[in-house]
């Protein structure tokens, strides 16, 4: 009897899973360790994207104009200012049935985010405000751009 | 008890095997082609309606997508090939505006006309029921194309799927030539 009651539960709960439209979460995930810095020094920030098996996501140097790259936005404090971001080689994806390759990204990879504060910057807690744009393929289908956002944290010692 | 296990299992087993199945056959043949009245980049409307009597070749687009625009120059080289055969290509493109579309599109030189699905409502009719249920339906039928017969019906209809990608259209070619040998 109680086995019966499970087989009740199991059925709504599986077709309900497969309606559940897809977040940008569900396709990557963003983490980045805390980075501390000294007042007036630099540091880089270390950014890791773990993009969702599957799945992979336009290079931050697309072979062509009309594709969307990867790019992150980060919104500056007066206090921080950051540098030139550093994107991983992309990978080459084959168009079967075509000579031409797509410039990619899957698995897991880092964005080096160097920065820099100014000397008088008080000690504390930052929070910088980003937010990673993205476009994503797997064997099925193309999902429309999508952005993450999120905040990293830099703490001035 | 095992036998409401085993139930269990073979329940499992024949949802994962409708669902695949779904997925790997072309969906909706046969079926009506659902209706549609859209604006193209050429400010003239097009309708399904209208369109009666022809066959139809329809690509659901979006400029960012690289399948679609990996296909582009053989839609336009099918166009050219197959429009005194009766044969109307179509792109609708999916919830992008006629500024962007008509400035990315031109490099392709398109002789039909791309209609413009600015709210991805015609996208979502087209998206087949069950197939990929975890996307937003009007993301369903993009890099898909279809022949529509002349009394409406569909008649082909491939998703995308990247690891058998016909960018040059091979298949809806043989599927358009023996339609159009059956006459």
């Amino acid at each position: 009897m109680i086995m019966l009651n499970w087989a009740i539960l199991i059925v709504p709960v599986y077709l309900l899973a497969g309606n559940k439209e897809l977040t940008p979460s569900d396709v990557l995930e963003v983490s980045i360790p805390e980075v501390t810095v000294t007042a007036g020094g630099s540091s880089v920030i270390k950014m890791k994207v773990e993009i969702k098996k599957g799945y992979h996501i336009q290079a931050n140097k697309v072979n062509d104009d009309l594709l969307i790259p990867t790019t992150l936005k980060i919104n500056e404090d007066k206090n921080i200012t950051t540098g030139r971001q550093e994107f991983p080689p992309a990978k080459k994806f084959k168009l079967e049935g075509t000579e031409n390759f797509l410039d990619v990204y899957d698995g897991t990879f880092e964005i080096k985010i160097p920065f820099k504060t100014i000397k008088k910057i008080p000690k504390g807690k930052y929070l910088l405000n980003a937010k990673l744009n993205y476009q994503a393929c797997d064997n099925r289908s193309c999902l429309f751009p999508k952005s993450i956002r999120f905040s990293i944290l830099v703490i001035v010692i | 008890m095992k036998s409401i296990w085993k139930s269990l299992v073979l329940f499992a087993a024949i949802s994962f095997s409708i669902v695949s199945v779904a997925q790997e056959q072309q969906p909706m043949l046969g079926q009506p082609a659902p209706s549609f009245a859209l604006k193209a980049i050429d400010g003239k409307t097009y309708s399904l309606e209208q369109l009666r009597g022809k066959y139809l070749v329809i690509h659901f687009a979006a400029t960012w997508c690289p399948f679609c625009n990996a296909e582009a120059p053989y839609l336009q080289e099918l166009s050219k090939n197959y429009r005194d055969k009766g044969v109307e290509v179509f792109i609708v493109d999916v919830k992008e505006d006629k500024a962007l579309v008509e400035k990315s599109f031109a490099r392709f030189n398109f002789s039909f006309p791309v209609l413009l699905d600015e709210d991805g409502a015609i996208s979502t009719k087209y998206a087949p029921e069950g197939v990929q249920p975890d996307l937003a339906r009007h993301e369903v039928p993009l890099a898909s194309n279809l022949i529509i017969d002349k009394q409406g019906k569909i008649r082909f209809y491939s998703l995308l799927n990247t690891t058998t990608f016909d960018a040059k259209l091979t298949k809806l070619k043989e599927k358009l030539d023996s339609l159009l040998n059956s006459k």
